[in-house]
């Protein structure tokens, strides 16, 4: 998978132009911010004064070893772990610490690794729920969007199928409908695929992929480094919980840090005595 | 809970421990079944007076209602037995109606002191321990010691015991009697009934001694079996209960027991709910009580 | 066959009689032990230390004593030192409702606390509130998670009710007592039949709940 996809297919309107530079869509207004942002846990320092932006319609994914405080990053931005310091924005407006409201919650999505949908409910049920409950959306209303979002990501017949029935690919699908019924304003995946069969993996990021076109903001936590590279605005990578590199799609063929190289190299294989 | 002293429920815990515990000893027969029963009796004067009871139209009287011949419901699931008959009596002679309340041995003290009944009728033994607690009628029974054994080596007194080996059942009247004032009969003794009636069926020991209304009820129903000693040792005398200090309905069951000896009362109750059990070899008197005169 | 007598007099009604005051302890017993059960549960996922040590300082309290000491402290007890004079079959009530509560408390717990974090998280970042967290997301699932085990409760309060027999209440196995008592003498065999008797209407009883029960599990882990 050398081209990317995304070249491929005009974008659409809200969908921001293809970003060559390192730095985030000049002159706009970025939908999600965080200042500063330091996560401790007990001694531990993992997040040490982020400071990151993401653009209207830009995808921007965050790699680096394990551990390095990717996934932290996304819990801290949607709230799930308080911040010790710094501050995260939506639209400009902080949503950190006692900010954060039940709507600013729901003005972000995310996805998890172990798609967590609710057992108890079937597929349709999954998706409506949020939005009936905390927007208030008919029950018609909510389940015609359902559907549609279903019929979108190839599972419309499986609607009212319980999720353990379901394949760990078609899960995750429904888990990304699930957020997206809530039309985040930008959407966070925590290596939503690190949890699949091999298989299942490209059906789900092919759903990724087409979200992407369809110019859907998105911070996406990955150790798929094709599909990384295929889909990202930009690449920001995490270390020891500092922002070592940032830059664009060439990060992963022309890296420019030693930290970037090294940790590009895991990838590689290569049998002693044959050429690379 | 706040409403509770603290002591109060230290004293409520404590008090029905000590009666669990005499639930434990229940098994042991005897007159200890339930000696570490409460110590509260003196708390609540809440017994209901004679006047009370025909007030309310209702007398409660706690009997055994699996105890044949005593106290037992029968296929009609009615109550009968001989201390079902006196009870019977004493309801018509109010003018009541009447409420049984099913009971155990361990839990006949624990009923009265509680005011849940107003008399306990439940082949009571009389014992100083239980006088503290409730207050006893005059007595309508008495019980002693038997001894059974194999109509061919019948004992018929303590002195056919020589070189023989009795049995007891360890922790009743029987023990302590024997090793008391006969420390040379040579005992075998056992922790359950059932054993030592089978030590006695398959020959382990010569004769087996316990309360007579125990071996005379038995001896009936095995052949080849008598008791050759129906009244040994001290008399045991079972008698009415109810609450402590509760005089007037004390003074009406003791003026009933008294009354009824003109119509030979408890001979008749005897004719018809023990001797039935016992047989026509035993004299009714050995274990009848008439007016309450041992 | 030596079996006729349970066919005598009014033999089979008193047994039912019996069963029917088995059932109604049991049953009441049960229906005021869920909601004070699932109250306990509640609670006891709270984080506040001081409610934690009391509810465990219960919990372990009605483990620790016998149901026989209950019912006496209740029964008896109660008459004694505070005059409040309940009938056999309120104290039992009484007593199998703090029971039942108790063990249906740490059930509801472990149910609550067997739902996955990420349940929580994934309900926070759709937008709902604690309140809709736990109403919609967790306690559906808890509930099916605490079915079976609270069915295997409800037998074991419908097998220990015998013991109500010792505070004076006539029911089933007391009727079964006094039934093998009547006929000691004209039926030899009686005792056996009777106990044999007994068995099949506990079992009457308890085989569908725990047939339940399985069928609960199995959906379960579908």
């Amino acid at each position: 998978m050398s081209d990317r996809t995304r070249a491929s297919i005009p974008a659409n309107s809200t969908s921001a132009p293809t970003a060559q530079s390192s730095a985030p869509l000049s002159g706009r207004q970025p939908v999600l911010e965080l200042r500063n942002v330091t996560k401790r846990f007990g001694p531990l320092t993992v997040l040490d004064g982020i400071d990151l932006s993401v653009a209207q319609g830009e995808v921007v994914v965050l790699v680096g070893p394990s551990g390095c405080g990717k996934s932290t990053l996304l819990r801290c931005t949607v709230g799930l772990e308080q911040i010790d310091g710094g501050e995260v924005l939506l639209d400009g407006e902080v949503v950190s610490g006692r900010e954060r409201t039940q709507q600013d919650r729901s003005r972000m999505g995310m996805v998890f690794q172990s798609y967590d949908l609710f057992p108890n409910m079937s597929v349709i049920d999954n998706v409506t729920l949020a939005p009936t409950i905390v927007r208030g959306q008919s029950q018609k209303d909510a389940r015609e969007k359902a559907k549609a979002l279903l019929a979108r990501v190839g599972l419309a017949d499986r609607a009212d199928a319980r999720p353990s029935t379901l394949s760990g690919g078609q899960q995750q699908r429904v888990a990304i409908c699930r957020a997206l019924a809530m039309e985040p304003e930008v959407l966070l995946l925590d290596e939503v695929t690190a949890a699949l069969d091999p298989e299942m993996v490209h059906e789900v990021l092919q759903v990724v992929l087409e979200l992407a076109d369809d110019g859907l903001t998105m911070l996406i936590v990955t150790h798929e480094m094709s599909f990384a590279q295929a889909i990202a605005d930009r690449v920001v990578m995490l270390d020891a919980g500092h922002i070592v590199e940032e830059g664009g799609p060439e990060f992963f063929t022309n890296p420019k840090t030693e930290r970037a190289k090294a940790f590009l190299r895991t990838f590689e294989f290569h049998r002693s005595g044959r050429d690379s | 809970m706040s409403t509770i002293s603290r002591r109060t429920f230290v004293k409520l815990f404590g008090s029905s421990v000590m009666t669990m515990a005499s639930l434990g000893m229940a098994g042991c027969g005897g007159s200890s079944e339930d000696a570490a029963a409460t110590d509260i009796a003196s708390d609540a004067e809440g017994f209901r007076t004679l006047d009370q009871i025909k007030e309310s139209g209702t007398v409660i009287i706690g009997v055994f209602s699996d105890k044949a011949p005593f106290g037992y419901v029968d296929d009609a699931g009615e109550y009968q037995g001989y201390d079902v008959e006196f009870a019977n009596r004493l309801v018509t002679d109010l003018g009541t109606q009447v409420e049984w309340v099913a009971t155990d041995p361990a839990n006949r003290v624990p009923f009265l002191e509680s005011n849940k009944v107003d008399i306990i009728l439940a082949n009571f033994t009389v014992t100083d321990e239980r006088a503290e607690k409730v207050d006893f009628s005059l007595p309508y029974m008495k019980v002693q010691l038997g001894v059974v054994s194999p109509d061919s080596a019948l004992v018929k007194s303590v002195d056919d015991l020589a070189g023989k080996t009795l049995i007891v059942v360890k922790g009743t009247t029987a023990e302590t009697f024997f090793e008391q004032e006969y420390p040379d009969v040579e005992l075998q003794k056992y922790d359950q009934y059932a054993d030592a009636y089978n030590a006695l069926l398959d020959g382990r020991g010569d004769a087996f001694s316990t309360d007579n209304t125990e071996v005379l009820a038995w001896a009936k129903e095995n052949p080849g079996f008598t008791v050759g000693i129906d009244a040994l040792g001290n008399e045991d005398t079972i008698a009415a209960a109810v609450a402590k200090g509760n005089d007037t309905l004390l003074g009406f069951i003791d003026d009933e027991i008294k009354a009824l000896a003109d119509e030979n009362f408890f001979h008749n109750a005897y004719d018809k709910t023990l001797a039935p059990v016992y047989g026509t070899d035993v004299d009714p008197d050995t274990l009848v009580v008439e007016g309450g005169a041992i | 066959m030596g079996a006729e007598f349970l066919l005598q007099g009014a033999t089979i009604k008193r047994l039912l009689v019996g069963l029917g005051v088995t059932l109604r302890i049991s049953l009441v017993s049960v229906a005021l032990s869920i909601p004070f059960g699932v109250l306990m549960g509640v609670l006891f996922t709270r984080k506040n230390r001081m409610l934690q040590v009391v509810l465990r300082a219960y919990l372990n309290f009605i483990r620790v004593m016998p149901q026989l000491v209950l019912l006496y402290v209740v029964f008896f007890g109660s008459a004694t030192t505070l005059g409040l004079n309940f009938s056999g079959e309120v104290a039992s009530i009484i007593v199998f409702t703090l029971w039942g509560a108790a063990e249906l408390g740490d059930l509801v717990r472990a149910a609550l606390e067997s739902i996955p974090r990420s349940q929580y998280d994934s309900s926070y970042v759709l937008g709902l509130t604690q309140r809709q967290t736990f109403l919609r997301v967790i306690l559906p699932q808890a509930l099916s998670r605490l079915l079976p085990p609270s069915v295997n409760l409800v037998t074991r309060i419908v097998k220990t009710t015998s013991l109500c027999m010792l505070i004076g209440v006539v029911e089933v196995v007391r009727v079964g007592q006094q039934i093998i008592d009547y006929y000691r003498f004209d039926y030899p065999q009686g005792a056996l039949w009777t106990y044999a008797t007994l068995a099949l209407l506990y079992f009457c009883i308890c085989w569908p709940l725990s047939m339940l029960s399985k069928w609960l599990e199995g959906r379960n882990t579908r």
